[in-house]
């Protein structure tokens, strides 16, 4: 059974599968600064939601570390994606701003009066944030989150095979 | 005063620490600089007047950093033993240049090193330090950031792998109704069949051929919807996360499925890190057989259940080892003992076996394009060695090997084609059954083929063919109208923008070096106009170095990839699973 927690009166909780595919209002997607698609979940956004994404952000240009911006998903499941520019690569400070890059995210998100917003593990991967920390930071982070104000009902933790999952799942039941 | 150090160089540093074992550490500190491995590199050979290609130099470069920090030698007398740090992150792009660029990891210069040194194992072991840092090859990058999040190393989502099977089983089926076609998730089969992604993105001839091979058999198999991928990148970058991350999604796939044993098709990096490194990796018991498809195959023909007739491979074929499947896994003897049984002229070429050169291409170097130049020059051994062998066809049991092969083969402009065991052995099958014909009582004679038997198959499509060779456009469109697609030229780039434009075609061929625009201008062009980006390209090009386009990407890759020379077969089957997918998709 899926991992799944009540926080205040928001429900968070664990999902396994392709977060580009999800059946959710919005999904984050771990953005570059010059918030070009690329490979990765970027070709799958390409793909799947269709070439106005890619143009959408192109107005935006650069953003800073940390930040995070909203386009629409084109023709993809979701409406909205929110594009946040997370530390990578080991980079200094690396904790505090991959905390503030999920702050940053949340608060795109109830800006745009989202209500249900699925996070992939924050850095963890190809950008080479150990997971464990990934673990630690993006649910911790995402609970203290919660435990304000907030408009959001439904919040996912999304996670790509067993190995992500495991791990997440360990680090979730020590929230409860 | 201490110099001071960039951020990622210590990291880079500290890291190093880290990842020393016996194996690495032994290797760091037998060279002797006897000079051995010198000649056994295909980069020396083929610049013999650059000394910054030898193994040994290269094997410095990452030594001398080992020495400044980890070798009380060169913590006393850095300046004695050559003891050098990095600081900057100039240094480590360096060191990139080196790792990356400049070696394939074939592991040549590892055997015939008397010293045993391997410095395959450390420049991997370089190359996944960097990676951890973010230094690494574009297209390094961008294939990593595929197989992380979309589980294989080109990006094919999850709905044109299930489509293009459903489609290529239509395809079987159309030829033999009674085929099983290819079977997708079944539990409990004997033989679950993973694959290269290049298979189904580029050249899914190999997954229907390997489907009528295990049918003919009549073997329980099947293929998984998810999970599939047997290659592994983390092999090529060094990132050990990444190549325990994904060995762990096949075989946990296989479990799940419960499938009796994994069958690997042919590709070297795939089943090394598969079959011999992914379990050490994942830090994963293994509790099902993992084999070649070339194992399978032998086994097949050995125990009466499929039928060959290797006259049907009349061309003469040498062989070429994939570094991979020789050097590190001793996979030699089984492709000679297959390609013997299914063809009649095989010429060995010299040396060979783990004495073979490197393609150049080989386990994922095809992806950076930075280093395309080099690599084709380095090629030069490779090419002389397979002129020498006189033979038109060289078979091989590797995907990137195929790839690399194309490319050198064009470059060198040898009159030969590559091709692989699986295609010879299809190509050979002695099938008993009678073909059955559909219940519409359409009389299809035996001897046709599947391309003339559906001599209409492109009805209804428009097809724009671009292409600044009027012999190749007229070559492209005959075959498609003999299909009955509807035909549009264009003969330069600007042309082809502007009939894109205006007729909005199915599907567009495209050639790269037209005047003009050139085919990457046209095709990012397309790509990011709002009306023009659906529309599915298929690159035919015989320019190796705009692999770039596949690798290296800014926009959504093309849908189809073929290098010319193009064979009439090859056109269709590609051009119809292109347009099929864009259906399934509603595009």
């Amino acid at each position: 059974m899926a991992a799944s927690v009540k926080v205040k009166n928001c429900n968070l909780r664990l999902q396994k599968g392709d977060i580009t595919d999800l059946d959710i209002e919005a999904f984050v997607y771990y953005a570059r600064e010059d918030l070009a698609l690329g490979s990765g979940f970027g070709t799958a956004i390409a793909v799947r939601g269709g070439p106005t994404i890619q143009k959408e952000l192109n107005e935006f240009g650069i953003i800073k570390m940390t930040e995070a911006v909203v386009s629409a998903a084109g023709e993809m499941k979701a409406k909205y994606i929110i594009h946040a520019n997370g530390p990578k690569f080991q980079e200094e400070d690396l904790p505090e701003k991959l905390k503030q890059t999920i702050l940053n995210s949340l608060a795109k998100a109830e800006e745009k009066g989202i209500k249900a917003i699925a996070f992939p593990p924050m850095g963890a991967g190809f950008y080479g944030v150990p997971l464990d920390q990934s673990a630690e930071i993006t649910l911790n982070t995402i609970k203290e989150y919660l435990s304000g104000e907030t408009n959001l009902d439904d919040v996912v933790v999304c996670l790509n095979d067993n190995r992500e999952y495991i791990l997440f799942d360990k680090k979730f039941s020590s929230l409860k | 005063m201490a110099k001071e150090r960039s951020h990622k160089a210590q990291i880079v540093i500290d890291r190093l620490g880290k990842k020393l074992n016996r194996q690495i550490v032994g290797s760091l500190v037998a060279c002797v600089h006897c000079g051995n491995c010198t000649d056994a590199c295909h980069y020396v050979l083929a610049n013999p007047g650059d000394p910054t290609y030898a193994p040994a130099y290269k094997a410095d470069k990452i030594r001398s950093i080992f020495k400044r920090h980890y070798d009380w030698t060169g913590r006393i007398f850095p300046w004695w033993v050559h003891a050098k740090s990095l600081h900057t992150d100039e240094d480590l792009e360096e060191l990139k240049d080196i790792v990356f660029g400049k070696c394939t990891n074939c592991r040549r210069c590892t055997i015939n090193c008397p010293m045993g040194v391997d410095l395959a194992t450390f420049n991997r072991m370089a190359r996944g330090l960097l990676v951890s840092v973010g230094v690494m090859p574009e297209g390094v990058a961008v294939v990593s950031k595929d197989q992380w999040e979309i589980g294989n190393q080109m990006g094919v989502l999850k709905e044109d792998y299930v489509d293009t099977l459903e489609w290529l089983t239509e395809e079987m089926q159309m030829e033999y109704p009674k085929s099983p076609g290819i079977p997708i998730d079944t539990v409990g089969a004997d033989v679950v069949y993973s694959i290269n992604p290049r298979e189904v993105k580029y050249d899914p001839r190999t997954i229907s051929d390997a489907a009528m091979i295990f049918n003919e058999a009549g073997e329980n198999w099947t293929m998984p919807a998810e999970d599939w991928d047997m290659t592994n990148f983390g092999l090529f970058s060094g990132d050990d996360d990444l190549g325990g991350g994904v060995a762990r999604r096949l075989y946990e796939k296989v479990v799940e499925l419960k499938g009796k044993k994994l069958v690997i098709s042919e590709c070297g990096h795939g089943y090394r890190s598969t079959r011999c490194e992914g379990p050490n990796w994942a830090q994963h018991d293994v509790s099902f057989p993992m084999e070649s498809s070339v194992i399978t195959m032998i086994n097949y023909i050995k125990e009466g259940k499929i039928k060959v007739d290797k006259s049907k491979n009349t061309e003469k074929m040498t062989f070429h080892d994939s570094c991979n499947n020789a050097r590190s896994c001793g996979l030699t003897e089984e492709p000679r003992e297959l390609l013997n049984l299914v063809c009649e002229n095989f010429q060995e070429m010299y040396p060979n076996r783990t004495e073979n050169y490197c393609c150049t291409g080989g386990g994922g170097a095809m992806s950076m394009s930075e280093y395309t130049p080099q690599r084709l020059i380095s090629a030069k051994v490779k090419a002389d060695q397979l002129k020498a062998t006189g033979a038109s066809v060289v078979v091989t049991s590797c995907h990137n090997c195929v790839d690399g092969l194309a490319d050198l083969i064009k470059h060198y402009k040898l009159d030969m084609k590559v091709t692989q065991l699986v295609n010879l052995v299809a190509n050979a099958l002695v099938i008993d059954k009678p073909i059955e014909v559909p219940t519409e009582e359409v009389s299809i004679p035996a001897a046709v083929t599947p391309v003339v038997a559906e001599a209409a198959c492109l009805q209804g499509y428009k097809i724009l063919v671009a292409d600044d060779e009027p012999d190749f456009v007229t070559f492209v469109s005959t075959v498609l109208e003999d299909n009955g697609a509807e035909i549009i030229k264009a003969y330069d780039g600007n042309q082809a923008l502007e009939l894109a434009r205006k007729e909005k075609p199915d599907l567009m061929t495209l050639d790269i070096t037209m005047p003009g625009k050139s085919g990457i201008e046209v095709f990012e062009i397309l790509r990011s106009d709002d009306e023009l980006a659906d529309i599915p390209v298929c690159i035919m090009t015989g320019k190796p170095e705009l692999r770039k386009l596949i690798y290296d990407r800014a926009v959504k890759p093309p849908e189809g990839y073929v290098d010319k020379p193009i064979d009439e077969e090859s056109i269709i089957l590609n051009i119809r699973r292109i347009l099929e997918l864009a259906k399934s998709k509603g595009k």
